[in-house]
């Protein structure tokens, strides 16, 4: 039986089903791409997400293959006296103690009004190179560290390394650069480093290690000591790490290890912070984890317009194969036989539309990638990202997801098959029978998922260790408010029809159009749901966007008010770990024409287990030339005045956010001395940075770090003195220095948040186009079913240009209920993304803005589509004969 | 053929007794040498006042140094160990030079290497591991007194001595298989090789050492081996040693040798190896007498006739791995014969890190009747490659 069972289905399968899609294979094509656009949107997101993550390497993994653990400053960096001590402490563990000092550095601009951002970001490592070949993983390495460095080939490496000993600007660079910049052993690499234009020396190639990923292109090596002096951070370190000797029970002495190291902490003031590499993997996964769920559940949404299509495409064939359904049922093809035939050509189309989407999803990971990687750069971490890789297991999960999800979307049209009686289709009833036409027209449903979801708007996010808050509640509400829109669409169809049907208007085509959609089909409300889904989805976009825009623009006109900002010229992101001396910015602040100067220094912080950035900063300089908007003002001066501010700060709205702290507040910072407290004295928004930022007064950073490198510099002119000139001299005399006026940096601020949100434009077309699309589909459908009634008219003396207009006129109007609906529910969106999921997840307050010409421009564009494809399908279906196939 | 005896360094403040060198080097004038060589390191001199404990430490105006122990454990569990603790330092510039690092952590004009080996005479296990390290945070050694480390290896001489003896302070491991805790002490009073402070290896003046050794120190401590603590005894042999070169013109490598016997004698046997494969007429051996007394022969007194080979199946090189050694006791006038037997073949120093690969390894010693009479370990090098150019 089992077996009987299976030739029908192969059967129905190649005369059924594979008959059908080989005589129609634009639109057979045309759903496999819809699902595959779906799937794409999903898989390269994930793969993005996935590079941008794995981008974060602790670097020298791939020298150590893997450190056992690691120790960090409390705060800022160790002081290398500790490496004696440490090994002291750790008597005859076989332990290798390798100190590790990161910087980054840039290529100095070819151009002097060069985009900023426009030059890539190499990231320094420090390593004590000699003492590498002592790691187990590079003993395996044949290659070798010196021997590329001498003509010496027995590689010698006493007499290898001496000349990059020696000469303390030999760079190790990856094989990828050698290859891309066509560099070798003496090449020049001229680089800025902090505010150091220096001109490094290619010592060799980094060998890689076998068990170990290549080394990226942007990696640069260099003997440790060598960039703690081109980085003014001599004798300090940024981490150390500890390789234990191959050998069993590795994870137990790490322990033991571990337990000594955190032996000499004290409670109160910390030496250091003992941690594993996979602990710092996860942190950095953690940084971004809300950013790239966010990103996830965008191109899930996305998916979820194109299974509508999947639901309708499959409905369609249901209507165009009932005959063949009839005629199957009578020569005893059983409901359940029929319903399996479906379930599998439902599970067919998903994967074959999963297979084209995951090709197609690879080629625009490698678009999405640079735009993720890129904002990561901005927000968290340097990566240097810029290919996604093929994923096997996100391949299977997205594939397993078009498959579950095409078969679900198949499963009533596939019940309907299978319950069609022949006789229904011999006497041509039940046409309006529409699978989930009950659920479709139950305008309560609708109403109640709406008011469901304004419910859940009043919950809070989801809080995550590391800070990171997830705006649950918030997706659920729009997904309750697009379904339930979707639903009471129907309602708005109907209306629209009775209203032009009362219009008298006396036109034929007109009053064929309108006589529809009076009482709607199932069909038609699905179509409207369709569109609602996604015309409030990308509209709702766009409505975050424009207000984004809006808020950007007002607060980078605030915040760049003085007159020249300056850093070192190669700080391109947030994450640049370059500074400038306290020789070099005395010297520019010194200047005549200076009137006053904010000295910025930053440091990142952990408070409880999220990070975030202190800032060492003039406060009164900040009120005066930043402006910042309020959310909490000072409620008296003592914050700006020198003499009294050394117990106080100010916070950022998404500091306050994060920290669930207001002002009065108090904070303890951690300090290489112990916790210092200091007392919240207002809250400002900020748009910098979604980790927030904490400002005390540069006197307290500097009596508390004893560190007085500036990340950046802020100048007020004196009256008279061009901005423009001052550039200018401060460029000649300090040519490793970024120096740019206001004028330039809100420019470039702007330009550089546009081009973040370029691809939400792309985002929108496509959702017009997957929404009319849809449409199409349905309007093939109902002209299909009434193919008989269009020859009727025919025959009555109407033409068939008159029929293809009405069916343009049918999805016009299907498409402007949809419009209506859809643009209703964007504002909700756009108010729910807007105050819920960016406040919850970023702890912005943006400035709301309708973007009126953009929305009229999609209502126009999506209006213009349907009726073209309402014009073309009815100009097909007038064409039909009473039967035919397809 | 010229027989000297002379008295050294009584002035010895570290209570190294006085010693006797008989030297036979008919051709080794007592001629000023050049106080540096052309790069500017010192060259050892002729007369040289040691003064102890400074002279255990570290001589950076020379380009080479060496702390060399090797030894015999018995551990209470009746396992028996042959092990190797060898600190190696190397100037990367002369003295004086311009230097621009002036980091203390990451110096770069010394650079350190270090061997530890292991072996298990009744199994054969041979295990081994190599460090270097620049000077700096981790690897050191001081000019004051015996005090260098390497990683967590170092050698010290205790800052007190114990029961009114020298103790010097070892500590290693292999790997994460291995690890000792050992204190040494003489047994014998230490000597110093060569002609009136100085061990030539080649005519060129330059090729030429201080070498102090203690023949015969006792070794107590702990071994942890595959996790287990054993409590070990033993002998071992500590070689000092100093130079700006050790290789002259036409030499490849040595075969070096230390003979500790029963019957409270050492031998101390170099055989600077010619290209050609030849002994070169500076090769050596020292006959070591229970009073510490140093007599000196040359090739034209001693054999070294290599009964066996073995080929390395990791780098291919091809070692002597049973010989003989025969010389003339010049107490006797007799000839003595040693058959040099190692424990297992396999004691080879690959040198990845250092770069150079070399045999050194634990022996029994036998007479011409098969009689162990003694314990040695033997070194050979320049068997891989030529080690011209870098000692």
């Amino acid at each position: 039986m089992a077996a009987n069972n299976q030739t029908v289905l192969r059967i129905l399968w190649s005369r059924f089903a594979w008959r059908h899609w080989r005589l129609s294979p634009v639109s057979s094509l045309l759903l496999l791409m819809i699902l595959a656009l779906g799937v794409a949107a999903f898989f390269s997101i994930r793969l993005a997400n996935r590079a941008a993550v794995a981008s974060f390497q602790n670097f020298t993994d791939l020298i150590t293959s893997q450190s056992d653990g690691l120790i960090t400053a409390p705060v800022g960096d160790l002081s290398e006296t500790i490496l004696p001590e440490l090994r002291q402490l750790l008597g005859n563990e076989p332990v290798n103690i390798v100190p590790v000092l990161e910087s980054s550095a840039v290529p100095p601009r070819r151009d002097e009004n060069e985009a900023l951002l426009s030059r890539p970001t190499f990231q320094m490592l420090g390593l004590d190179l000699p003492a590498l070949v002592n790691l187990d993983s590079q003993q395996d390495n044949r290659s070798g560290w010196f021997g590329s460095a001498t003509s010496d080939s027995t590689n010698n490496s006493e007499k290898g390394f001496s000349p990059v000993l020696q000469n303390p600007l030999s760079v190790f660079i990856s094989e990828a650069l050698a290859k891309h910049d066509g560099l070798k052993i003496g090449s020049p690499l001229p680089l800025i480093i902090n505010e150091h234009p220096v001109q490094l020396r290619v010592a060799g190639i980094i060998p890689n290690d076998p068990k170990q990923p290549a080394a990226p292109a942007n990696l640069l090596i260099m003997d440790l000591p060598a960039l703690q002096q081109l980085t003014d951070k001599t004798g300090r370190l940024d981490c150390v790490e500890f390789v234990l000797e191959d050998g069993p029970r590795r994870a137990e002495h790490w322990a033991t290890i571990k337990k000594k190291l955190e032996a000499v902490n004290s409670p109160n003031a910390p030496r250091w912070i003992v941690s594993s590499p996979t602990d710092r993997r996860s942190s950095a996964a953690t940084m971004t984890q809300a950013f790239r769920l966010n990103l996830t559940i965008l191109s899930l949404l996305a998916f979820l317009v194109g299974l509508y299509l999947v639901f309708q495409g499959l409905d369609g064939a249901v209507v165009r194969r009932r005959n063949e359904i009839a005629v199957l049922r009578s020569l005893g093809v059983t409901s359940r036989q029929i319903q399996n035939a479906w379930l599998v050509e439902a599970a067919a189309i998903g994967f074959a539309g999963g297979l084209l989407g995951l090709g197609l999803g690879w080629l625009g990971a490698q678009v999405a990638v640079k735009m993720v990687g890129k904002t990561v750069n901005a927000l968290y971490y340097a990566n240097s990202v810029d290919s996604a890789a093929f994923n096997f297991s996100e391949a299977a999960v997205a594939l397993i997801l078009a498959v579950v999800a095409s078969t679900l979307a198949g499963w009533r049209p596939a019940q309907v098959a299978a319950n069609t009686p022949p006789a229904q289709v011999a006497s041509r009833a039940g046409m309006t029978n529409y699978p989930g036409g009950k659920l479709l027209s139950n305008a309560g449903l609708g109403l109640a998922l709406i008011a469901f979801g304004i419910i859940l708007t009043w919950l809070p996010p989801l809080r995550l260790a590391g800070g990171t808050r997830l705006p649950v509640a918030a997706y659920a509400t729009a997904l309750c408010w697009i379904f339930g829109a979707g639903i009471f669409a129907g309602q708005t169809l109907a209306g629209l029809g009775i209203f032009f049907h009362k219009l008298k208007i006396n036109s034929v085509t007109m009053r064929l159009a309108s006589s529809h959609l009076r009482a709607p089909s199932g069909r038609h409300r699905l179509a409207v749901a369709g569109l609602v889904c996604a015309v409030g989805m990308t509209a709702g976009m766009a409505i975050l966007v424009g207000s984004f825009d809006k808020t950007m623009r007002g607060w980078i006109a605030r915040t760049f008010q003085a007159d020249l900002y300056i850093s070192s010229d190669g700080a391109q992101t947030a994450s640049s770990s370059s500074r400038i001396s306290p020789a070099t910015w005395k010297a520019v602040v010194a200047n005549p024409a200076v009137k006053e100067a904010n000295v910025i220094q930053f440091l990142e912080i952990k408070l409880g287990d999220a990070t975030t950035l202190l800032v060492g900063n003039h406060v009164a300089f900040f009120r005066d030339y930043a402006k910042p908007a309020w959310l909490s003002a000072p409620l008296n001066d003592d914050i700006f005045d020198t003499n009294r501010n050394a117990a106080l700060a100010l916070v950022s709205e998404a500091f306050a956010e994060r920290f669930r702290v207001q002002r009065g507040d108090e904070i303890n910072i951690p300090t290489p001395d112990g916790f210092r407290t200091v007392t919240i004295a207002g809250i400002f928004s900020d748009y910098g940075n979604e980790r927030g930022s904490l400002l005390i007064e540069s006197q307290q950073f500097k009596n508390w770090f004893g560190n007085e490198l500036a990340a950046s510099l802020i100048l007020a002119l004196k009256p008279g003195y061009d901005p423009e000139t001052l550039r200018a001299e401060l460029r000649t005399a300090h040519p490793g220095l970024g120096v740019f006026t206001s004028g330039f940096l809100r420019g470039e601020a702007l330009r550089i948040f546009r081009q973040t949100f370029a691809v939400t434009y792309a985002l929108e077309l496509i959702g017009v186009f997957v929404a009319v699309i849809g449409l199409a589909f349905t309007m093939a459908s109902l002209l299909w079913e009434r193919r008989a009634d269009l020859n009727t008219l025919r025959a009555l003396g109407l033409r068939r240009k008159e029929l293809a207009t009405a069916a343009a006129l049918e999805g016009a109007l299907t498409a402007a209920a949809g419009l209506v609906l859809g643009i209703a529910v964007s504002f909700a969106l756009g108010w729910l993304l807007i105050f819920r999921i960016n406040k919850q997840t970023f702890g912005w307050t943006l400035q709301t803005d309708w973007p009126w010409l953009q929305l009229s421009a999609l209502a126009l564009l999506v209006l213009a589509s349907a009726s073209i494809a309402g014009w073309f399908v009815g100009r097909w279906a007038v064409r039909l004969p009473a039967e035919r196939e397809e | 053929m010229k027989i000297s005896r002379t008295i050294l360094n009584k002035r010895n403040s570290r209570g190294v007794c006085a010693l006797l060198l008989i030297t036979f080097f008919s051709h080794a004038s007592a001629a000023e040498f050049p106080a540096t060589t052309a790069e500017g390191y010192a060259i050892p001199q002729y007369g040289k006042q040691f003064v102890f404990p400074r002279d255990h430490g570290s001589h950076p105006d020379f380009a080479i140094e060496w702390w060399y122990i090797t030894g015999h454990l018995f551990a209470t569990n009746g396992a028996q160990f042959g092990f190797q603790a060898t600190f190696f330092r190397r100037a990367l510039m002369p003295p004086g030079a311009t230097n621009h690092s002036t980091s203390a952590a990451f110096g770069n004009d010394q650079i350190y290497l270090a061997h530890m080996a292991l072996v298990d005479k009744t199994s054969g296990k041979f295990i081994y591991q190599e460090k270097l390290n620049r000077a700096g945070w981790d690897a050191d050694s001081s000019t004051n007194t015996l005090d260098v480390h390497n990683g967590n290896w170092s050698l010290r001489l205790a800052p007190k001595k114990i029961g009114g003896r020298d103790i010097f302070e070892l500590q290693g491991s292999v790997g994460a298989d291995a690890a000792f805790v050992l204190n040494l002490w003489p047994k014998k009073p230490m000597v110093i090789f060569g002609t009136n402070g100085v061990s030539r290896k080649a005519a060129d003046v330059q090729a030429s050492s201080h070498y102090l050794t203690f023949p015969r120190l006792a070794v107590a401590g702990t071994l942890t081996l595959d996790e287990t603590n054993l409590t070990v005894t033993g002998e071992a042999w500590m070689d000092h040693e100093f130079s700006s070169s050790q290789l002259g013109a036409g030499q490849v490598g040595w075969d070096w040798l230390s003979l500790q016997l029963f019957d409270g004698r050492e031998l101390m046997a170099y055989r600077m190896r010619r290209s050609d494969g030849s002994t070169d007429p500076f090769s050596t051996v020292a006959w070591i007498d229970a009073q510490s007394i140093v007599r000196q022969i040359g090739p034209d007194k001693f054999s070294w006739i290599i009964l066996q080979h073995w080929r390395s199946p990791k780098s291919g090189s091809k070692y002597p791995s049973l010989v003989e050694l025969s010389a003339e006791n010049l107490v006797t006038s007799k000839t003595e014969n040693f058959i040099i037997q190692p424990f297992t073949a396999d004691q080879e120093l690959v040198g990845k890190v250092g770069g150079v690969g070399y045999w050194e390894g634990a022996c029994r010693v036998l007479d011409e009747n098969k009689k162990e009479i003694g314990r040695a370990y033997m070194e050979l090098t320049g068997y891989a490659a030529s080690l011209k150019g870098k000692f």
